[in-house]
């Protein structure tokens, strides 16, 4: 049976013929010449296409009765005869060569994707509103801080805020830097994005000098002036949302896979950023004439304390690089201005008090 | 398995219209079609590649807006290669229907964000717990609802599918509340795992019966006479079997990589700086490794756990009728084992590009292991006058993974 009929009321299927006149399509029994139905040559229509549908059905409009017309010579010389069937007619389309275009685009867009991603938060961050960054850091500094006590002693936060800010205008940086200090440990500090800097108050009063605070200052500083942790967000965001659009969404396995990879992305771009940042804070305080070395001091310390390297350690599942490389990369002789004048320096050790 | 329970010894309800056939004395067991038929799926690969490919590319132009398009061409595609007593299944929703629904799960959230900060604002007064945040709130409010909404957006997808579905001309539906559903499957779930996943037949026929005598095709409605009773005594042999499995597994496992190791003389240090720092050689390992523990799981648990999900299968499917018609199928657990864990390796291993694959398979295994019995009068299935809804997805979009 080459022609089904369905009428659209019931669920019964009528084997029929069709022709053609000068402005309908008749529909009949073949056997006979009972007419089943007269669809007005305007009217009539095709649902679908025959690239996604084996049969597209023909339609009268406005009806939900349906021919179904699975002879694809018959559906040829139906289109030959009434334009509006033409979509009836099969396209022949060569299957292994659309695939293989499509896979080829696939590859160069998910490769367009990455370098634009990798390559183009680096140029395009740095313009995004500074307002919208320091809301964001604002945000997740308040969800950090959330069971936490900030130490707010005036002087000693005016003293750390001055150092941060000559830094960052050194760097030609133009927004204001905001510095934070919480109560107690770790011996750490790190950088939010909009110019939000936090520091733990073990870390000043563990350090054996000021020039180490400003060490880590002005490495706080480096990661400020290059966005990092901006670039870092967006980077995230960035490789999450093409693994969905590559795995098309269907498989949550392969975002766990996928998501160790991007992990390992934005730790190898972790560990590139300690870098940078390690050169620029050294960097600008030699510029500014200050002690700068502070930052390898600092390290050599945490190294005293904690001989088992922990990042050489984590090799490729660290966030920073091998302490010792960083010792080496950021040593500087003792000379220059200390970053605090002693007033400052005591005040910023009773910070707390 | 209970016999008053099945279909097979009931009569057809006469709701459905359904005609005794002639010869037949009133009162009697009425006897099915005794030549059944199957489903035919003449899907090809290539083809489905080809439009699954297709839409990949728009999803990465696009940055996945497209996707609401996309799906619904790979449904038109499916939907067109599957026939039913010679009929092919027609597919007619639209992109921009699942757009609404989604954009309309999304303002949901919104709403929702809204009322959080609401609640967080004059009945938290912004800080209730020194270590609870907005964010905490936020978050758990949404696992809260996010869970029995998944169940909402089950049923409320289901729905919509098969109101864009028509065999024959006839649109199919879904009666009932997404909404009664989405609890009652959310309570069952809780139930369930503080049992100990003992009331899982319970869990089974109860969820699996909303959606299916729920179902319509026109107006012929499906009927769905299992009873978690008659399979209790199944999976508690199920039940036992796995914890049974576990163990000899786990120690199975330990015993290897414990064995591995101390046979290669590398001590807990060495171990710990060869996975810092991995060679070719070190991944290697590590791969050969995580094979040969799913081999140890596969072989162990995998084939139980599918011996017990082709029994719950084929207890479903003999237990569905839509009038006169009934349902079967002699899915075996290889066969079972097949579709939930090759499949899932398929994807995982492909890294998701391997998803028609899986889609060609399944309409494959449903063409080969569904049997139909009987016809439907189709005089007696009529158009339905509900439409179904407007738009839709939008919740399944919002809160699990959605496929086709």
């Amino acid at each position: 049976m080459s022609i089904r009929y369905y009428d659209g009321e019931t669920a019964e299927v009528h084997p029929v013929a069709v022709r053609v006149t000068t402005n309908e399509l008749v529909i009949y029994r073949p056997a006979g010449t009972e007419v089943v139905a007269r669809w007005p040559l305007g009217e009539v229509a095709v649902l679908g296409d025959t690239q996604h549908e084996v049969v597209p059905p023909v339609v009268r409009r406005g009806s939900d009765a349906r021919l179904i017309i699975e002879d694809s010579r018959v559906r040829s010389n139906l289109a030959s005869l009434v334009p509006a069937l033409q979509p009836l007619v099969p396209q022949p389309v060569a299957v292994g060569r659309r695939i293989a275009v499509f896979s080829a685009t696939i590859v160069a867009l998910v490769g367009v994707f990455w370098g634009v991603l990798d390559y183009g938060t680096e140029y395009a961050v740095p313009f995004l509103p500074n307002s919208w960054q320091e809301q964001l850091g604002e945000t997740v500094l308040d969800d950090l801080l959330a069971d936490k006590e900030e130490c707010e002693g005036t002087a000693g936060l005016a003293a750390i805020n001055r150092l941060a800010n000559d830094l960052a205008q050194e760097a030609g940086y133009p927004h204001p830097i905001t510095v934070h200090i919480v109560e107690g440990g770790p011996v750490n500090a790190f950088t939010l994005p909009g110019g939000i800097l936090v520091f733990y108050s073990d870390l000043i009063t563990q350090a054996k000098d000021s020039s180490q605070v400003a060490g880590v200052v002005a490495h706080e500083i480096g990661h400020v002036v290059h966005y990092h942790p901006t670039k870092g967000l967006v980077r995230a965001y960035g490789m999450d949302l093409l693994l969905k659009l590559v795995s098309g969404g269907y498989s949550e396995m392969m975002s766990t896979v996928g998501g160790g990879g991007s992990l390992l992305l934005a730790l190898r771009n972790g560990r590139a950023a300690e870098r940078e940042a390690d050169a620029t804070g050294v960097d600008l305080l030699e510029r500014r004439g200050l002690r700068a070395d502070g930052v390898s001091t600092f390290f050599q310390q945490l190294m005293e304390k904690e001989p088992k390297d922990a990042a050489a350690a984590a090799g490729i599942w660290s966030s920073h690089p091998p302490t010792a490389e960083r010792i080496e990369a950021t040593k500087r002789p003792t000379t220059g201005r200390p970053a605090f004048s002693n007033a400052e320096w005591q005040a910023l050790l009773n910070v707390c008090k | 398995m209970s016999n008053t329970s099945s279909p097979w010894t009931q009569p057809a309800p006469q709701t459905t219209g359904q005609t005794t056939p002639p010869g037949t004395p009133p009162g009697t067991t009425w006897a099915p079609e005794p030549r059944p038929t199957r489903p035919v799926y003449d899907g090809r690969l290539g083809e489905l590649y080809a439009i699954y490919l297709r839409h990949l590319v728009l999803m990465l132009v696009t940055l996945g807006w497209s996707r609401f398009w996309g799906r619904t061409n790979i449904r038109r595609y499916v939907w067109s290669h599957l026939a039913v007593l010679g009929d092919r299944f027609e597919y007619r929703g639209r992109g921009r229907e699942l757009l609404i629904g989604f954009l309309l799960a999304l303002l949901m959230i919104a709403v929702w964000i809204g009322l959080m900060w609401l609640v967080w604002r004059y009945v938290f007064h912004e800080r209730p717990a020194a270590s609870f945040g907005m964010f905490d709130l936020f978050s758990l409010s949404v696992a809260l609802i996010g869970f029995p909404l998944a169940y909402v957006g089950h049923y409320a997808g289901l729905r919509y599918k098969l109101s864009r579905t028509r065999w024959r001309g006839i649109r199919c539906g879904m009666a009932g509340s997404a909404w009664s559903y989405g609890a009652l499957a959310t309570g069952l779930h809780f139930a369930n795992a503080t049992t100990a996943y003992l009331l899982t037949p319970l869990v089974s026929v109860n969820l699996a019966r909303p959606r299916i005598s729920n179902a319509r095709v026109g107006t012929l409605p499906f009927l769905f006479a299992g009873r978690a009773g008659d399979i209790y005594g199944r999976y508690i042999g199920y039940y036992f079997l796995n914890i049974l499995a576990w163990v000899a597994a786990g120690i199975a496992v330990f015993a290897a990589v414990g064995g591995t190791i101390e046979s290669l003389g590398i001590s807990s240090d060495d171990f710990l700086k060869l996975l810092s720092n991995p060679s070719l050689n070190t991944v290697l390992l590590i791969l050969v490794l995580a094979f040969a523990a799913y081999i140890v799981f596969g072989l162990l648990i995998l084939p139980l756990r599918c011996w017990w999900q082709a029994y719950l299968l084929r207890y479903l499917v003999t237990h569905s009728r839509a009038g006169n018609v009934l349902f079967t199928t002699a899915l075996t657990t290889r066969q079972m084992w097949g579709f939930l864990v090759l499949n899932y390796l398929i994807i995982l291993l492909t890294l998701g590009i391997g998803w028609p694959l899986v889609m060609h398979r399944t309409m494959k295994l449903i063409s080969a292991q569904l049997w139909i019995y009987g016809e439907p009068n189709g005089q007696e299935i009529r158009q339905p006058t509900d439409r179904g809804p407007g738009y839709g997805e939008g919740l399944l979009d919002m809160f699990d993974v959605s496929g086709v």
